[in-house]
């Protein structure tokens, strides 16, 4: 063979070989598609720059600088996180991808996850709408890039990460470990071709309102909020109708919410779960053909739906099966505890209800039922103590008029009676609890002053237990927050052992760890030191009560708002509702009531008269003791026994 | 079909020729350097630096890498090298006392001399590569102070997240600094972090680590990396000895008549320590001091170029000036920097 050909030959496979290894680098190759990505949706993604309005929302301090937005409609409407706009500023300025600034206004706001709809001043045509991306096509493990324009330049400012999760906070968010902070929160999640899986906001499967979230920035936890989701409901936002997390309007059996059936323990009234015909103890197992186990797969199974969404319920009564289309409404009509006008005897030792105290001008009055009946059934259902009973009256499908049997010394009486709304008035005086018992001679817990320790968390906490603890008396547990940086223990001690003494009273009081202040997180801590206690004592779960002073009484609103289901009563001094605080919604299957000193402070009172009527207008009992004004910031010896007298109240019928 | 002797002769001439021709191929078949390698390259060059503080929630360490063979550090400028012994540990385990050399506290950076170091591993300021928005880094240093004796430095991967400049508006970022930054999508704003290296994913330095920094406009903590670009000039300038000061110069003298800290109008905080910080405790009324504007808990940083970093500094270096001459005092006011001119002739 001649050597040209033989040398054509040689090169050509050395060449195919070095072709073959000269590839770029992984990394060169993963810059030059993330900087693809990143051009693509570029244009789409603008800045905002906000004027004026408030530097700090509760503890927390709100910056300044300029945020990011969304365009998610040809005529430049923008899309952003509610984080963004907390401080309530007086101008809003965007610059469009035309680079020019225009002046922008909150048209709208979805309210379920936290975005508000910005329309600019200027109108605009032809403005570059992104695509989206399902999450149902994004895969655990895939690259994301979160992209904001909060620091200035021409380029965005970019974090990469993958896709963590896509079903998170009850089926709200898409969770990635990407960077995500003020800097480029209401900018959107993007993958490798540029397509948005979502708008990136603060999120907390705890907390709510806007801000919630936002102390895990950077912190590798962040949240998208799928936008394909929201875009079908733009035109309504762009016609200024706010969007809201859909209800149905039905609370579940109390019990494990990751183990127990979706059991139905009760329908609010007038609401879509009502109106279908979905009934007491029917078992939801089917939400728009997914199949319910458990009650937390219900949660999630609507957690991302919008009022309006109508769903497909499948339930189950008996062997009977109930199907219905039920459009989600997103407001409830308030729940109102019936109330009948007892007070129960405790540790009786019988089954039913004994009559302790009659409530003048209440139904039970009316009536005719007198000290010492046992009430032991409601129409032919058997009464087996006060709780039972309380929920029984609570979750009446029709609650207006209710028969009752009596044991009237020793003879069966029926008797019927209405029904009326919680009282709010402390009586003056009240008959004994319970018999006077005999010394308890067996094996008991410690009494009088106790060390409360809970493992791996560092707040100290005291307990204060009656020498005449007796294991079959259900006792009261009162739990006393201090103002920030006031914890006295002997001095609480002093105040509070007499009253706990006289009313089967326990007293529990934690420390909190700063100074200055209680902290949020603290509010996990309270309610493992409520829990620990109630392991070793028999605590009536239906008067736990969070008392609190200035800071402190903030922080038992906070507790109580984040764990309805453990707390009966709030009774706060010289304190009001921490800002941003939401309220549950009132249920039939937990009663919570309030209590609150009225301030002779102009501005403190107003904010508590705010307080006091956004909880009655979700119709919770609210007593409001006016104090004079030089004793408004705490309780003397009389207002204690009267605010005694209110916990004793709370297991009323 | 029978080849021939002479045809295969030719086939393995061609191969040695085409593989010549085509040498590049030979490394690219080698496959580009891994991350792990590259890793390896840089590790050499950066060292973990030990001083003063260990007390409250001020951490006594730092980072910093090798700029020559002569063992010079460069690292952020900060309170742990407020002290006479700082120790330097090299990747291998080696330690060293090391001299501050000088400091620019406009750029918040510091220039180190290791004692008798020879020969040791360094980045060529001179050869740092610019980064773009996306670029992705590795960034080198001891956080945490994690890393001990020979154990390697912390590496973390990342990329740029932008490329910008620190709003100069004050009170935004604790830092007198106001060039352009990286802010980088990575974890570099941690406890000894600072004065680390940050290169490209070849190993080529790209940028120093910045100290840990709140960003004023969200209230965020900053991931950020200053440009070498930026800080080279002061580099070569702290080593040609500008920011010198004058207690390492031999050959200075006192002047017959010197100017002195009573003719300024300046009275000093007691020189009771070793090393006395010289910060201001009072101005006296109606002397340069006062006019130019100077004020208690002032700290004086510079008396013209050269570096004071205590009491002792400072009369030493007043006693070589003549009443006469007009002098510049730079001092840092809480984080602002102040330049003022005085002098005693009206």
């Amino acid at each position: 063979m001649k050597y040209p050909v033989l040398l054509a030959m040689a090169v050509a496979l050395a060449s195919i070989a070095s072709t073959a290894f000269a590839q770029e680098d992984a990394e060169e190759q993963l810059h030059k598609a993330v900087q693809e990505a990143v051009s693509a949706v570029a244009p789409s993604v603008v800045r905002i720059e906000t004027f004026g309005g408030l530097e700090k929302v509760g503890a927390v301090r709100i910056g300044n600088g300029p945020t990011t937005g969304v365009i998610v409609s040809p005529q430049g409407h923008v899309l952003s996180s509610a984080f963004n706009f907390v401080q309530k500023p007086s101008g809003i300025l965007i610059t469009m991808p035309d680079g020019k600034r225009s002046g922008a206004q909150i048209i709208a706001r979805d309210h379920a996850r936290m975005l508000v709809l910005l329309k600019p001043d200027e109108q605009k045509s032809g403005m570059p709408v992104p695509q989206t991306v399902s999450r149902d096509e994004l895969r655990q493990g895939q690259w994301s890039i979160a992209v904001g324009r909060t620091f200035g330049g021409e380029e965005p400012n970019i974090s990469t990460g993958i896709i963590s999760a896509t079903n998170r906070i009850w089926g709200k968010a898409i969770q990635t470990d990407a960077k995500i902070s003020p800097s480029n929160y209401g900018g959107p999640l993007i993958d490798l071709q540029g397509r948005i899986a979502g708008i990136l906001v603060p999120l907390s499967p705890q907390g709510q309102g806007e801000i919630a979230g936002a102390e895990w920035y950077d912190s590798g936890i962040g949240f998208a909020v799928p936008l394909n989701e929201v875009m079908p409901h733009i035109e309504k936002m762009k016609n200024g109708e706010d969007l809201h997390r859909g209800l149905l309007g039905v609370s579940l059996k109390q019990g494990n919410t990751f183990a127990d059936p979706a059991v139905v323990a009760a329908c609010q009234p007038n609401s879509p779960g009502a109106k279908a015909g979905l009934k007491k103890d029917d078992k939801i197992v089917e939400i728009d053909g997914k199949a319910i186990k458990r009650q937390s797969e219900l949660r999630h199974a609507l957690g991302g739906k919008y009022a309006g969404d109508t769903v497909h319920v499948v339930a189950m009564r008996g062997d009977q099966k109930i199907e219905a289309d039920i459009t989600l409404t997103d407001k409830l009509t308030p729940f109102e505890h019936p109330f009948l006008g007892v007070l129960p005897k405790r540790a009786t030792g019988q089954k039913g209800v004994t009559v302790r105290h009659i409530y003048p001008d209440s139904p039970a009055h009316d009536a005719g039922i007198q000290l010492g009946d046992r009430i032991t059934h409601l129409a032919d259902r058997e009464v087996a103590n006060a709780a039972s009973l309380q929920e029984m009256i609570s979750t009446l499908d029709e609650p207006e008029t209710i028969s009752l049997t009596v044991d009237r010394g020793g003879k069966s009486v029926e008797v019927t009676s209405k029904l009326a709304g919680q009282p709010t008035e402390i009586p003056g005086e009240l008959p004994l609890a319970r018999d006077d018992r005999d010394e308890f001679k067996g094996d008991r817990p410690a009494v009088g002053e106790v060390e409360v320790k809970i493992p791996a968390e560092t707040n100290t906490c005291v307990a204060y237990v009656p020498a005449s603890y007796d294991p079959e008396v259900p006792h009261g547990l009162l739990v006393t927050l201090h103002a920030p940086g006031r914890f006295n223990k002997n001095a609480t001690l002093k105040r509070w052992t007499k009253f706990c003494d006289e009313n089967d009273l326990i007293l529990l009081a934690p420390k909190a760890t700063d100074d200055k202040k209680w902290d949020r997180t603290e509010i996990d801590f309270v309610q493992k030191a409520i829990d620990n206690i109630s392991d070793s004592y028999h605590v009536d779960r239906t008067r736990v009560v969070i008392h609190g002073q200035q800071g402190g009484g903030a922080m038992a609103y906070l507790v109580a708002f984040t764990h309805p289901e453990l707390v009966n009563g709030v009774a706060v001094v010289d304190s009001t509702m921490p800002r941003g605080a939401h309220p549950p919604a009132n249920d039939p299957v937990r009663r919570l009531a309030f209590y609150t000193t009225m301030s002779g402070d102009a501005t403190q009172r107003a904010r508590i008269e705010a307080g006091v009527k956004q909880l009655r207008d979700m119709k919770y009992p609210v007593t409001v003791k006016p104090l004079d004004e030089a004793k408004a910031k705490t309780l003397d010896d009389a207002a204690r026994a009267e605010l005694a007298r209110w916990i004793d109240t709370l297991d009323r019928i | 079909m029978n080849i021939d002797l002479l045809t295969l002769k030719r086939f393995v001439i061609a191969i040695t020729v085409a593989l010549v021709i085509c040498g590049p191929a030979e490394s690219a078949f080698a496959g580009p350097p891994s991350l792990a390698d590259v890793i390896d390259s840089v590790q050499p060059k950066i060292v973990k630096i030990y001083g003063a503080g260990g007390f409250r929630r001020l951490e006594a360490y730092q980072s910093g890498f090798l700029i020559s063979s002569k063992g010079h550090v460069l690292t952020t400028w900060s309170y742990v090298l407020d002290t006479d012994y700082i120790v330097v540990v090299l990747n291998d385990g080696r330690k060293f006392q090391a001299e501050l050399l000088g400091a620019d506290p406009r750029l918040e950076i510091a220039v180190l001399k290791l004692d008798e170091a020879d020969d040791t591993p360094f980045f060529d300021l001179a050869e740092a590569v610019p980064l773009r928005n996306g670029s992705r880094v590795l960034a080198f240093s001891n956080m945490y102070s994690v890393a001990t004796g020979n154990e390697p430095a912390s590496v973390v991967h990342g990329l740029v997240s932008a490329k910008t400049t620190l709003d100069a508006r004050s009170g935004m970022f604790e830092t007198p600094y106001r060039g352009p930054v990286y802010v980088l999508d990575a974890m570099t704003n941690n406890p000894g972090a600072g004065g680390g290296a940050l290169t490209d994913h070849k190993g080529r330095l790209a940028g120093l680590l910045g100290k840990e920094l709140k960003n004023g406009l969200n209230n965020t903590w900053l991931n950020f990396s200053i440009p070498i670009s930026e800080i080279e000039q002061s580099v070569e300038d702290i080593r040609a000895g500008k920011f010198q000061s004058s207690t390492s110069d031999p050959d200075a003298e006192p002047v017959p008549d010197p100017l002195t800290l009573d003719a300024l109008g300046l009275v000093m905080v007691p020189d009771v320590l070793s090393r006395t910080p010289p910060f201001v405790d009072r101005i006296l009324p109606d002397t340069p001091a006062q006019r130019v504007g100077l004020r208690p808990d002032d700290l004086i940083l510079f008396l013209d170029n050269r570096m004071i970093q205590s009491y002792k500094d400072l009369s030493q270096e007043l006693s070589m000036i003549d009443r006469a001459t007009p002098i510049r005092i730079t001092v840092m006011r809480g984080r602002e920097l102040k330049e003022v001119e005085l002098t005693t002739t009206p």
